[in-house]
C-alpha cells in the first residue's frame, strides 16, 4: 500500500485549516455585527417609546374621560414591528397600537429594556408615575436580520474556499517540483550509472537527501570495486599454488617409470584438476553474486565468445564447440567477464551431459543460444533445471553451480534464462538461450 | 627454439623447462623483468612466455614495451588472472596466445607449436616435402605411408629448416637449438645429424651452402 504523496496530504490539512480560519471569522464578525445592531435596534425602540410616551401623555391629560382604552387605528395596513401599550398608575390601559396585544404585555415597574416571551421591551413612565409606556419589538426580527448578515458574510466563502484550495494544492505542486526533479534525475540514470548527483542547485531540505544519497552510492562503488578486486586476487592466489602443483605432477606422470607411481601421479592430477574448478566456480558465483555486472562503455560481445569458444579447442572435448557469430559487432554493457562465465558455464553444461557437437550460436539480436544433442528432458526437469542449485541427474563430477551462476547472473542482468528441450522441430536436443544486450534502464514501477 | 620463460614461481617455472626442454627446446629461465630486458637484449629468442604478475612489475606493461621497440618475437601470456578482460587486454598488448594457470603442460607444448608454425607462416600442422609428409604437431614424418622415426635432436633440427623454409642457417644458429640437450655441443654436432637426416629422408632434403651454413632443400 502507498502512503498518500506529500502535496496531497500537505494540501489537505492546509485546505481544512484555511477552512476552518475562514468560518471561524465569518462567525466572530456575524457576533460583533450581531450586538452592535443590537444597540442600534434597542436605540430606535427607546427613541420611538420616548417619542410616543411624549404623545401620549398629551392625549391622555386632554381627555374627559378618565380611564378608557384606546386603541390607535392603523392608517394603513403595514407590517408592524413596533407595538406598544400605554397604562395608567393603577394598571388601566390607556392607550394600544393597534397590533398590540395586551395579555403578551407584562406590567414593568422599572424603566428600561426587559425581554421575555420572544420580544424585546423598554419601559418608561411619565408624570410621576401616572402614565407608562411599554414598547415592544420581536426578537424574531432582529435573529432574520442577523442571520441574513451572517449568510451574506457566509456567501463568499462558497467561492473562496474552493479556490484557496485549488491555490493551495497548486502552490505546492510548485513548491515541490524540485522534488519531483529529483526523482527523474534518479530515474534517468542507468542501474550502472554510480556518480554522485550534483549539488550545488539542489533546494536545502533536499541537499542533506542528496548528500547522504552521494554517500551511499560512493560507498556502493567502494563496495563492489573491493569485491571485484578480492575475486580476481584470490583467484590469482589460488591459482598460482594449483598450477605449480599441477604441472609438477603431470611432470611426475610422464617421467615415473613404474606403473605405481604413474597411476598415483594420475589421482593426484585428477584431484588437482576437480580442486581448480571448483574453486573457479566459487569464484564465479562470487562475482556473480556480488560484483557490479554491467559496465559503463559497451563491449563487443563477439571476441569475449571467441575467447571462451577458443578455450574449448584443446584437451579431450577439441573440436566439439562451434561457434556462430553475426558479421557486425554486437555491443553489450554486460561485464565481459560476467558473460564469458556464463558462456563457458553453458558450454560446459552442454559438453558434459550432450553427446556430439555442441552449437554456440550468437544471433543479430544479441541472442546467445548453447544447443546439444541429448535425450529429452521431461518438462517437469526442465522446470527443476531451471531453479537454481539443481544438479542434472547425470551430473558426473559436475559441481553443481553452473547453472546457479548462470541462473544468478541472469537475474542480475533482468535477462530471463530460457532452457529448452527437445530442440525444436526435433524429437532431442537442449537449448538455453539468454538475450545478451545489456539492460536498458527501465522506469521503476511505482 | 630458443625459449625465454618469464616466471617467478619456482614450482611452476622448472616443471615449465623441463617440458619444454623434453620436447628440444632450449629455455632461459628469468625470474623477475630486469633479467628478462636483459637476456632479451643479448641474446634473440623465437618465443617468450611471460607471466603476468612478477616481483618487480606487471607483465603486460612490459609487453607493451617490447612491442613498441619493435620486437616481432611470439608472445605466450601464462597467468592466474582468469578474467576475459584481462585476456582481451592481453591479447591487444600484443601477446600471441594466452594461457591460464592452472593449464596442462600438453597444452602449453601444442600452443608453443602452433604460435610457432604461425610465425613460420604456415599455421597448418601439415607439410608436404617432395615424398615426405609431415606432421609438426605429431613430430611425425612419413615418406610413402611408412614411418621415420627421427630422434629427438634430429627432429628440433628438421624443425629448424621447416620454419624458415629456403632460409640459410648458419652452424652457430643451429648450434644453439641443441642447447637444451648438451652443455656443450661439439664442433661436428651439427654435421653428424645432417648427415644423419639426409641418410633418413634423402640427400636432397638439406642442402650445404658451403662455408654459410644449411638451406632446406626439395626433398
Amino acid at each position: 500500500m502507498t502512503r498518500p504523496s506529500i502535496r496531497l496530504r500537505s494540501a489537505g490539512a492546509l485546505s481544512l485549516i484555511v477552512t476552518l480560519i475562514w468560518l471561524g471569522t465569518a462567525l466572530v464578525t456575524a457576533r460583533l455585527l450581531t450586538s452592535e445592531l443590537d444597540e442600534v435596534f434597542d436605540s430606535s425602540l427607546q427613541e420611538t417609546g420616548q417619542r410616543i410616551l411624549q404623545l401620549a401623555v398629551v392625549d391622555v391629560l386632554g381627555r374627559e374621560e378618565e380611564g378608557v382604552t384606546q386603541r390607535v387605528m392603523a392608517l394603513d395596513e403595514h407590517e408592524e414591528y413596533f407595538t406598544y401599550i400605554v397604562r395608567d398608575d393603577r394598571g388601566r390601559i390607556l392607550l394600544t397600537s393597534h397590533r398590540a396585544d395586551p395579555a403578551r404585555f407584562p406590567a414593568f415597574s422599572d424603566t428600561g429594556f426587559h425581554q421575555a416571551d420572544d420580544q424585546r421591551f423598554y419601559h418608561e413612565s411619565a408624570v410621576s408615575g401616572t402614565v407608562a409606556l411599554t414598547i415592544a419589538e420581536p426578537l424574531s426580527h432582529r435573529r432574520e436580520v442577523a442571520r441574513e448578515m451572517a449568510l451574506s458574510l457566509a456567501l463568499p466563502l462558497v467561492v473562496m474556499i474552493p479556490l484557496s484550495i485549488a491555490g493551495i494544492f497548486y502552490g505546492l505542486g510548485y513548491g515541490l517540483r524540485p522534488l519531483v526533479q529529483l526523482r527523474a534525475q534518479l530515474a534517468r540514470r542507468g542501474a550502472k550509472d554510480l556518480s554522485p548527483l550534483p549539488t550545488e542547485d539542489m533546494a536545502t531540505e533536499l541537499r542533506p537527501i542528496a548528500d547522504t544519497l552521494n554517500q551511499l552510492l560512493a560507498r556502493l562503488d567502494t563496495a563492489f570495486a573491493a569485491e571485484r578486486s578480492f575475486t580476481a586476487n584470490a583467484a590469482h592466489e589460488l591459482r598460482t599454488p594449483l598450477a605449480g602443483a599441477l604441472a609438477q605432477v603431470q611432470r611426475l606422470r610422464q617421467t615415473a617409470t613404474d606403473p605405481e607411481s604413474v597411476r598415483r601421479a594420475e589421482e593426484v592430477e585428477a584431484t588437482l584438476k576437480r580442486l581448480t574448478r571448483l574453486s573457479e566456480r566459487l569464484m564465479q558465483l562470487a562475482r556473480a553474486e556480488g560484483a557490479r555486472l554491467l559496465t559503463d562503455t559497451p563491449q563487443d560481445l563477439r571476441p569475449i565468445l571467441r575467447i571462451v569458444a577458443g578455450d574449448f579447442a584443446q584437451g579431450a572435448d577439441a573440436g566439439r564447440v562451434t561457434l556462430t557469430l553475426p558479421d557486425t559487432p554486437i555491443a553489450s554493457d554486460i561485464d565481459p567477464d560476467a558473460v564469458a562465465i556464463l558462456a563457458r558455464n553453458l558450454i560446459e553444461n552442454a559438453l558434459r551431459h550432450g553427446q556430439g557437437p555442441v552449437a554456440v550460436t550468437l544471433d543479430p539480436q544479441g541472442i546467445l543460444t548453447v544447443e546439444n544433442d541429448c535425450p529429452p528432458i521431461l518438462p517437469d526437469d526442465l522446470a527443476a533445471l531451471s531453479g537454481r542449485f539443481v544438479r542434472g541427474k547425470d551430473a558426473g563430477d559436475g559441481s553443481g553451480l553452473g547453472l546457479a551462476i548462470v541462473h544468478t547472473i541472469a537475474e542480475r542482468i533482468g535477462s530471463p534464462l530460457r532452457l529448452a528441450s527437445p530442440l525444436s522441430g526435433k524429437s532431442t536436443g537442449f537449448s538455453a538461450s539468454i538475450l545478451l544486450r545489456g539492460t536498458p534502464y527501465q522506469e521503476p514501477s511505482r | 627454439m630458443r625459449i625465454l620463460l618469464i616466471e617467478d614461481d619456482r614450482v611452476i617455472a622448472t616443471a615449465l623447462r623441463e617440458q619444454a626442454e623434453g620436447e628440444g627446446h632450449s629455455v632461459d629461465w628469468a625470474a623477475r623483468l630486469d633479467e628478462a630486458s636483459e637476456a632479451l637484449a643479448t641474446t634473440s629468442f623465437d618465443l617468450i612466455l611471460l607471466d603476468l604478475m612478477l616481483p618487480d612489475g606487471r607483465g603486460l606493461p612490459f609487453l607493451r614495451s617490447l612491442r613498441a621497440k619493435g620486437s616481432q618475437t611470439p608472445v605466450i601470456i601464462m597467468t592466474a588472472l582468469d578474467q576475459v578482460s584481462d585476456r582481451i587486454e592481453g591479447l591487444n598488448a600484443g601477446a600471441d596466445d594466452y594461457l591460464v594457470k592452472p593449464f596442462d603442460l600438453s597444452e602449453l607444448s601444442a600452443r608453443i607449436g602452433a604460435v610457432a608454425r604461425r610465425y613460420s607462416g604456415n599455421p597448418n600442422p601439415l607439410i608436404i616435402l617432395g615424398e615426405l609428409s609431415i606432421n609438426l604437431a605429431d613430430r611425425r614424418v612419413t615418406k610413402a605411408t611408412r614411418n621415420i622415426p627421427l630422434t629427438a635432436r634430429e627432429w628440433v633440427l628438421f624443425e629448424a629448416f621447416l620454419q624458415k623454409p629456403g632460409q640459410l642457417l648458419s652452424k652457430p644458429q643451429l648450434e644453439e637449438r641443441l642447447y637444451s640437450f648438451d652443455a656443450e655441443v661439439e664442433s661436428n654436432t651439427i654435421e653428424v645429424h645432417v648427415s644423419h637426416l639426409r641418410k633418413k629422408l634423402g640427400a636432397m632434403v638439406i642442402l650445404t651452402e658451403r662455408g654459410l651454413g644449411y638451406r632446406l632443400g626439395p626433398a
